[in-house]
């Protein structure tokens, strides 16, 4: 049997070796082309990976860490219902309340403070507090209760945002109150710099005058965020929790 | 690249093929724990919010 000992013009040869422990010998563009390959083969597999990583991994991560806070929530405000005197404050990292948007089919989103990614990586949807500050419907006072959540990846809590259609209704959960708003307003595509969105009488929406609004925002298309997508609503009921927490007409059987 | 990490592994192929499977999994270990929780803020996809910069 013929057994090429040794390619001149460069190719593997060592690959097929019957013994397995000489070096192939390769001239040195060989080598670099071989080299230049295998980077970048490397580099494709390494962003096949962060694709995994952004769209299933951080989801993952999110909903754990929602699901930990917003038991939490929930045990502080049984707590803070049942015994007047409350035995020690539970660390709710800011959590204030849920959002139910039986539209988007989703659970509750736990609603936070804030916008920054370190709030929102962990699956949760956070108030503005900058460049405007968020009004919160706990205040009771006219303004816009601004928010922001990821479209992919960390939760994905606004995913289907897109929905979401005009008189969907959009609940707000908070200790002791349901707060039903109905969009009224879609605003598919804007610029990340738009932040006129929410403005206490987010005029853009079409409103001119004070009110109870709610803004949600969030990065489209889908997997980019080169632009913002924005719904708009405005509270029309305000209901008590009662002690079964049986939820407002709108958002039952969802 | 790999060729000379494969003939660096000690043992028989089956041992260089498990040593190997460890490799990628410390890499793919590596990479979700460090490198791109780093790079994430660093690109341009999971921005939600509007503001003024």
């Amino acid at each position: 049997m013929a057994v090429v000992e040794h390619d001149r013009r460069g190719g593997d040869t060592g690959a097929h070796r019957p013994d397995g422990r000489r070096r192939p010998t390769r001239g040195p563009v060989a080598s670099l082309v071989s080299f230049l390959g295998e980077l970048l083969m490397t580099a494709g597999v390494v962003l096949g990976l962060f694709v995994v990583y952004s769209l299933w991994w951080t989801n993952l991560l999110a909903d754990r860490a929602a699901d930990r806070e917003s038991d939490r929530v929930r045990e502080q405000w049984e707590q803070e219902i049942e015994g007047a005197g409350v035995p020690g404050k539970l660390d709710t990292k800011d959590g204030i309340g849920f959002l139910h948007v039986p539209a988007m089919d989703d659970d509750q989103i736990l609603v936070k403070k804030g916008t920054d990614p370190k709030v929102l990586d962990d699956g949760a949807a956070g108030y503005y507090t900058d460049p405007v500050r968020a009004t919160l419907p706990t205040s009771g006072k006219n303004g816009n209760f601004s928010l922001a959540a990821h479209r992919d990846g960390h939760g994905a809590k606004f995913h289907n945002i897109h929905k979401i259609h005009e008189g969907d209704p959009v609940v707000f959960e908070s200790k002791d109150r349901w707060y039903v708003y109905k969009v009224f307003e879609i605003l598919p595509s804007t610029s990340k710099f738009d932040v006129g969105v929410l403005e206490k009488v987010p005029e853009k929406s079409g409103r001119k005058k004070p009110g109870k609004y709610i803004t949600l925002t969030t990065c489209t298309p889908m997997y980019t965020s080169e632009h913002r997508y924005i719904v708009w609503g405005e509270l029309v009921r305000v209901e008590p929790v009662d002690d079964r927490r049986t939820p407002p007409a709108e958002i039952r059987g969802s | 690249m790999y060729g000379w990490i494969w003939r660096h592994l000690p043992g028989n192929t089956w041992v260089k093929a498990l040593l190997s499977l460890l490799l990628a999994l410390a890499a793919v270990y590596v990479l979700f724990q460090y490198v791109f929780p780093w790079a994430e803020p660093l690109l341009p996809f999971g921005d939600a919010t509007v503001d003024e910069q």
